[in-house]
C-alpha cells in the first residue's frame, strides 16, 4: 500500500465528511431523513459549474454554499416547519419528491450531458507530498474539509448558538421550554446543512463528472455514514465519513468488486456492535 | 427514528439495484401492406441516455424528410410516430406494443440499449413488426437473442474490438494496461484486446475492472501509474469515461503514456466536455462524417441544415437504419413487415457508409469499422480517421445459436 492510495482514501473521505455532516445536522435536529440532501449536493455542483465558468472557481466556493443556504431557508420555512408535526416518513417522502423535482430542474437548465469543471489553475497538476506526486486539487479538498470540520466543531462547542443547537438536538421540546428559540435554531441548522451540501457539491465538481444522477449515487453512502456515525452526531458522521472513504478506497486496491459492498458491510457490523452508531446521539 | 432511517437506506439501496422485469406480448398488430410507412421511434427520454435518444430521432427525421421530399419510398409517405421510454426493457416493450397495436406502426427504431433490444427481439414476431437496432452492440443480439424480425444495423462489440485489434501494431506503446468497466462488455473487450495485444508481441502488464457508475478513479489511476504501463486500453462509458479522463488528467497520467486507446469512451458529444486533454487519444469510430461518397455528403448537408450541427455516429447509424429499411421496402414492393423482412435477407445497398450487406444468417449489417485519433480542428476537436477495417476482418462468423 503506498502513500498515494492513502491520500486517495483521505480525499474521498473528506468529501463524504463534508456532505454527511450537513445531513447529520438536519437529521439530529429535525428528525427528518432528508432525501433531498443528494439533490442539494448535485444542485451545488451544477451551480458551481455555471459560477466557475463565468466568475472563476474561487468565487464559486463562496457563492454556492450561500445560494444553497438560501434554498435551505426555503426548505425550512416551506416544508420542515409547517410539517413538523407530520410523521417522519411523510416528511421523508416529501423530501424524496423534492429531490426528483430538483433533478428534473437541473436537466431543464443544464441539459443531460455529462459536464466537467476544471480546478483553478494553481491547483491543476500535481504536488509532491510524502515522496509521491499527488493531484494538488485533491490535497486542497482534504485541507478544506479538515478546516471546515474543525471550525464546525469549535463553533458548536464554543458559541451560544452552538450550545442551543446541541440542546435542541438532545430534546427539542425541553430546549423550547428552557427558552431556546428552536425555530431560529432550526432555521440556522437547515440552512447551514444545505450550505454544507453546496460546499460538498462545489468541491466535488472538479473531482468527479457532473451528471443529474450524481446526487443519488452519493445519497445512499451518506445515509449509511450518518447511521454508522450515530444518528444526529456531527462528529460521528465526520469520523464515519473519513473512515468509510479510507476503507472503501483501500479495499478498491485489493478488490474493486468487494469495495462496492464496504458501506453495507460497515453498516451491518457497526449496528450489530454498537446499535447507536459510533458516537450515539450527540451533536458534536 | 433510527429504524425509519435504516429502513429508508435499505429501501433506497434496494430501489437502486432492483432490475425491472420485461413483459410478454403475443398480440399481432400490423395489418399488412399500407399506403403509409409508419415507423415508431422509442428512444430514452430521461436519464443519462436521453441526449443520445434525442439525436437518434434527429437521424430518423432527416431520413423521413429526404424520403418524403423525393416522393416517398415506393410511392408511400413516411410517417414517424415518436414515443419515449426510460430505457427499461419492460417500459420499451409496453410502448412498442402500444405503437404497433394502437398506432399501426409496422417498423420500430431508435431503441437504445441491448437489454431493451433483447426483450424486444423476443416479441417481434408476435407483434408483427420489424425492429432496426442502431445502438445496442451486444453480440448476443445476433446470437442466441436474434430474431427474424430484428435487424442489427450497428456494429457489434466484437466487430468494434476486432477493428481496434487489427491496428494495435500501429499504436505506440509496448507495455499495455487494461482499464475496463466491470460488466460483460468490459470483460469481453478486455479479453479480446489482451489476446490481440499478445499476438502482436505487446506486453499486457495489468488488467483492472471498475464497477459501473464509479465516480472516483483515484485508486485505479494510482495502480496504473505504479504498473509502469506506457499505453492504456480503456473501456469506460458516459459519466464514468468523463470521470476517468478528468482524473487521469489531474494525476498527470498522460505524461507516462504514449497511447490511450478508448473503446466507445470518447465520442463527439463529449468533446466539448472533455476538452483538449483528450487530443491525441485513439478510439474506435463507427461512422466517418467525412466519408467521400455522395450519399454521405447529402446526409451531412441535410442533417446540418435540419439541426445546425454535423452528425455523429448516433444520428448517422439511425439514418443508416432508415436507408436499410427503405431499401427493404423498395425491394419487397410492399410495407408488409413479413415481406420486407424476406426482402432484406442478404440485400446489398449503397449507403452513407458505402456499400453494405445485410447478412441473412443473423441479420447483421456488414459494414466498415474505423480507428480514429482525436485531433484539434476548427477551434474544437474532431476524429481523424487513421484506418478502415472492412467487415471481412471485423465480423465473426454467424453465431450458430442464432435460430431465426
Amino acid at each position: 500500500m503506498n502513500a498515494a492510495q492513502v491520500l486517495n482514501g483521505l480525499a474521498l473521505g473528506s468529501l463524504l465528511m463534508v456532505l454527511s455532516s450537513g445531513l447529520a445536522m438536519i437529521y439530529g435536529l429535525r428528525g427528518v431523513a432528508n432525501f433531498a440532501h443528494g439533490a442539494l449536493y448535485m444542485s451545488g455542483a451544477y451551480i458551481a459549474y455555471s459560477v466557475s465558468d463565468r466568475m472563476g472557481f474561487g468565487l464559486a466556493i463562496i457563492v454556492v454554499p450561500l445560494a444553497l443556504a438560501v434554498i435551505g431557508v426555503v426548505l425550512e420555512l416551506a416544508f420542515f416547519r409547517p410539517l413538523q408535526h407530520r410523521s417522519h416518513i411523510e416528511l421523508g417522502l416529501i423530501t424524496f419528491g423534492l429531490a426528483l423535482i430538483a433533478e428534473r430542474l437541473v436537466i431543464l437548465i443544464w441539459g443531460e450531458k455529462t459536464l466537467r469543471v476544471r480546478p483553478p489553475e494553481f491547483l491543476q497538476g500535481t504536488s509532491t507530498i510524502f515522496g509521491v506526486e499527488y493531484p494538488s486539487y485533491r490535497l486542497a479538498i482534504i485541507v478544506i474539509a479538515l478546516v471546515m470540520a474543525a471550525a464546525l466543531i469549535l463553533w458548536l462547542r464554543l458559541s451560544n448558538v452552538g450550545l442551543h443547537i446541541r440542546a435542541a438536538s438532545q430534546d427539542i421540546e425541553t430546549a423550547a421550554i428552557m427558552g431556546i428559540n428552536v425555530d431560529k435554531v432550526s432555521l440556522i441548522v437547515v440552512s447551514l446543512g444545505s450550505a454544507l451540501a453546496g460546499l460538498a457539491g462545489t468541491l466535488a465538481a472538479p473531482y468527479i463528472a457532473l451528471d443529474p444522477g450524481m446526487g443519488n449515487a452519493f445519497l445512499i453512502t451518506v445515509l449509511i455514514v450518518v447511521v454508522v456515525g450515530g444518528i444526529g452526531s456531527i462528529a460521528g458522521a465526520m469520523i464515519a465519513g473519513m473512515g468509510l472513504g479510507l476503507i472503501q478506497t483501500l479495499s478498491t486496491v485489493w478488490s474493486p468488486s468487494f469495495a462496492v459492498l464496504v458501506p453495507y458491510l460497515a453498516l451491518t457490523i457497526v449496528l450489530l456492535w454498537r446499535p447507536t452508531g459510533l458516537a450515539g446521539k450527540r451533536i458534536s | 427514528m433510527k429504524r425509519q432511517l435504516i429502513a429508508a437506506v435499505a429501501a433506497l439501496a434496494l430501489g437502486a439495484t432492483t432490475a425491472a422485469c420485461g413483459s410478454a406480448s403475443t398480440n399481432s398488430g400490423s395489418d399488412g401492406d399500407s399506403d403509409t410507412i409508419k415507423i415508431a421511434l422509442i428512444p430514452p427520454t430521461s436519464g443519462a441516455l436521453a441526449q443520445f435518444g434525442t439525436d437518434a430521432v434527429k437521424g430518423w427525421k432527416t431520413a423521413a424528410r429526404i424520403a418524403n421530399d423525393n416522393g416517398g419510398i415506393d410511392g408511400k409517405k413516411v410517417e414517424l410516430i415518436i414515443k419515449g421510454t426510460d430505457a427499461d426493457p419492460a417500459t420499451t416493450l409496453r410502448v412498442a406494443k402500444e405503437a404497433v397495436t394502437k398506432d399501426g406502426a409496422q417498423f420500430i427504431g431508435a431503441v437504445m440499449t441491448s437489454p431493451e433490444h433483447a426483450a424486444l427481439n423476443a416479441q417481434l414476431e408476435g407483434l408483427g413488426a420489424l425492429s432496426f437496432n442502431s445502438l445496442g452492440k451486444d453480440d448476443a443480439l445476433v446470437g442466441e437473442q436474434c430474431s427474424k424480425y430484428g435487424f442489427h444495423i450497428v456494429q457489434t462489440s466484437s466487430m468494434d474490438i476486432n477493428g481496434l485489434a487489427d491496428n494495435i501494431n500501429e499504436l505506440p506503446g509496448e507495455k499495455w494496461a487494461i482499464m475496463a468497466v466491470d460488466y460483460a462488455t468490459g470483460h469481453s473487450a478486455a479479453k479480446k484486446f489482451k489476446a490481440a495485444a499478445e499476438a502482436a508481441g505487446k506486453d499486457v502488464v495489468m488488467e483492472q475492472f471498475a464497477p459501473l457508475n464509479t465516480t472516483d478513479f483515484g485508486s485505479y489511476i494510482t495502480k496504473l501509474k505504479d504498473s509502469g504501463a506506457d499505453a492504456v486500453f480503456a473501456v469506460e462509458y458516459g459519466a464514468d469515461g468523463v470521470a476517468f479522463v478528468q482524473q487521469a488528467d489531474q494525476f498527470n497520467l498522460d505524461d507516462q503514456l504514449k497511447t490511450v486507446l478508448g473503446f466507445n469512451m470518447v465520442s463527439e458529444p463529449l468533446f466539448e466536455t472533455l476538452g483538449d486533454s483528450i487530443a491525441g487519444y485513439y478510439n474506435n469510430v463507427g461512422y466517418d462524417v467525412d466519408a467521400d461518397n455522395a450519399l454521405n455528403q447529402e446526409f451531412v448537408k441535410a442533417y446540418t441544415e435540419d439541426n445546425g450541427s454535423a452528425p455523429y455516429y448516433v444520428p448517422a447509424d439511425n439514418y443508416l437504419a432508415a436507408e436499410t429499411l427503405f431499401a427493404g421496402i423498395e425491394e419487397a414492393g410492399s410495407t408488409d413487415p413479413a415481406e420486407v423482412a424476406d426482402a432484406l435477407q442478404d440485400l446489398s445497398l449503397d449507403s452513407i457508409t458505402g456499400e453494405v450487406t445485410l447478412r441473412g444468417a443473423d441479420n447483421q449489417l456488414l459494414r466498415d469499422s474505423y480507428l480514429g485519433e482525436v485531433v484539434k480542428a476548427d477551434g474544437g476537436l474532431k476524429f481523424k480517421i487513421l484506418s478502415d477495417a472492412n467487415p471481412d476482418v471485423t465480423t465473426p462468423e454467424p453465431d450458430s445459436a442464432c435460430k431465426k
